[in-house]
């Protein structure tokens, strides 16, 4: 076995540059449009402008994990074993954590003023804790140390229990009651949006902005992945280098 | 799950690093070097984990909390005005969430050395509870919009003492203005 080409991935390839750039510029749009340019809401005044941040959080999670559990299924589906489908999940789900992180606090910070109460024990608050708390597992159960495959057949397997608490989430409100209000947009009964004129554009670039945020995000922690097993990999071979060398020298 | 050890492509070790007892396995291919390839774990990765080990302690711990709260206080969270008093009799003083619309013109506010309180009417399905907060209401507080209120009832009374009040929003978001360019208050548009 000779040693690995020493072909690193290009440390920042120009497409993510601009993906970041824009995401950047959505992002600020957004917190534009949401605090200067939309009117205050009828019920719920200033209060509103947490609209514009919130649900987006709470999208970007759910499609992190939905990512991570469709390169876990891969990994393991079609026995290719691709190394690269197990550090999209590990890649996806550790942006969806953050953003889980992200939507409880937000979420709690806008229940404070709107409920008159930073936490709640409604069902949709705590399956999302719950999601919360399992994600986190499955980055652990990550970092147990294993050989490749082992590890990422053991986490493709705790991605997709995780993620039968994605659904419940998302259906809490409909089975359950709750505080929490259902989605205002892709609501699970209606599939209709009740959010007026402009609110609804800088709602919209929102969902699009954090969803940009996320694939930027997500791509750089992917090839963050890449270069350290490469690194890893790298390291055995000096390692095996030191050895034979110590054979010859003995 | 332990013990999986060959899979295709094995590069290292086929045993389960994390099956270090001593003595296990590696039987004296290489005594004179320890070397990295061996099982015995170095004292980083003790630390490391036990670190581990640690987490995952406080992460299943956090999942039973977070499944026995969801079973026992999410999936009902609430009793609406007509069913809390259907269910008199079996809720004795018990505390429970009891939710309802603020009847208009039921709301009274007394302040005194006290504190505050607030007094209204909650109704659901035509069934009518006199509600009595210890505290000042959420500021979205307003006649006619349903509230959970966190509390129990009174002696053998159907009136309903609570120690908090949440406020329930719909879905929908309109502006509160939306022919003037300014709002009264001037602050934002």
């Amino acid at each position: 076995m000779s040693t690995p080409a020493r072909v690193l991935p290009q440390d920042r390839p120009a497409a993510l540059r601009v993906l970041g750039a824009t995401a950047l510029v959505g992002v600020v749009a957004t917190v534009w449009l949401g605090l200067f340019v939309t009117p205050p809401d009828q019920f719920m005044g200033n209060l509103v402008r947490l609209l514009y941040i919130h649900p987006p959080m709470a999208w970007v999670a759910f499609l992190a994990y939905g990512v991570a559990t469709l390169a876990s299924l891969l990994y393991l589906w079609p026995r290719t074993r691709a190394e690269h489908f197990d550090r999209l999940a590990g890649a996806s789900a550790e942006v969806g954590v953050v953003f889980t992180g992200l939507t409880l606090v937000s979420g709690s910070i806008w229940g404070r003023p709107t409920w008159g109460a930073w936490w709640v024990w409604d069902p949709l608050l705590t399956t999302t804790a719950l999601l919360f708390v399992l994600y986190l597992g499955y980055l652990a159960l990550r970092r147990v140390p294993g050989e490749f495959h082992v590890r990422a057949r053991r986490s493709a397997m705790a991605a997709l229990i995780a993620f039968v608490d994605v659904p419940i989430v998302y259906f809490s409100v409909e089975w359950w009651r709750s505080l929490h209000q259902a989605p205002t947009v892709l609501n699970p009964t209606t599939h209709k949006t009740y959010v007026h004129g402009s609110m609804f554009w800088t709602l919209l670039l929102g969902f699009v902005s954090f969803t940009l945020v996320y694939i930027w995000l997500m791509a750089h922690r992917y090839r963050l992945a890449r270069l350290q097993d490469l690194e890893d990999v790298e390291g055995l071979e000096v390692a095996l280098e030191e050895r034979r060398a110590e054979g010859d020298a003995g | 799950m332990t013990g999986v050890g060959t899979r295709t492509g094995d590069t290292f070790s086929p045993h389960d690093p994390l099956d270090d007892e001593p003595g296990s396995g590696e039987a004296g291919t290489a005594p004179s070097a320890p070397g990295r390839r061996s099982i015995t774990l170095s004292p980083e990765q003790r630390r490391q984990r036990r670190r581990l080990e640690v987490v995952g302690v406080v992460i299943v711990v956090a999942i039973g909390f977070l499944v026995f709260k969801g079973l026992t206080s999410a999936i009902v969270f609430f009793k609406t005005a007509n069913e809390a008093v259907a269910q008199r009799a079996t809720l004795g003083n018990s505390t429970f969430q009891l939710e309802g619309m603020v009847m208009p013109g039921t709301v009274r506010t007394i302040r005194d050395s006290a504190g505050t309180t607030v007094a209204f009417v909650v109704e659901s399905s035509g069934v009518k509870v006199a509600v009595t907060n210890t505290g000042s209401a959420p500021q979205l507080f307003q006649p006619g919009i349903p509230v959970i209120v966190v509390g129990h009832f009174v002696g053998t009374t159907d009136r309903f003492a609570s120690d908090q009040i949440l406020v329930k929003h719909s879905n929908s978001y309109i502006a509160a203005h939306p022919n003037r360019v300014r709002a009264q208050n001037g602050t934002t548009r």
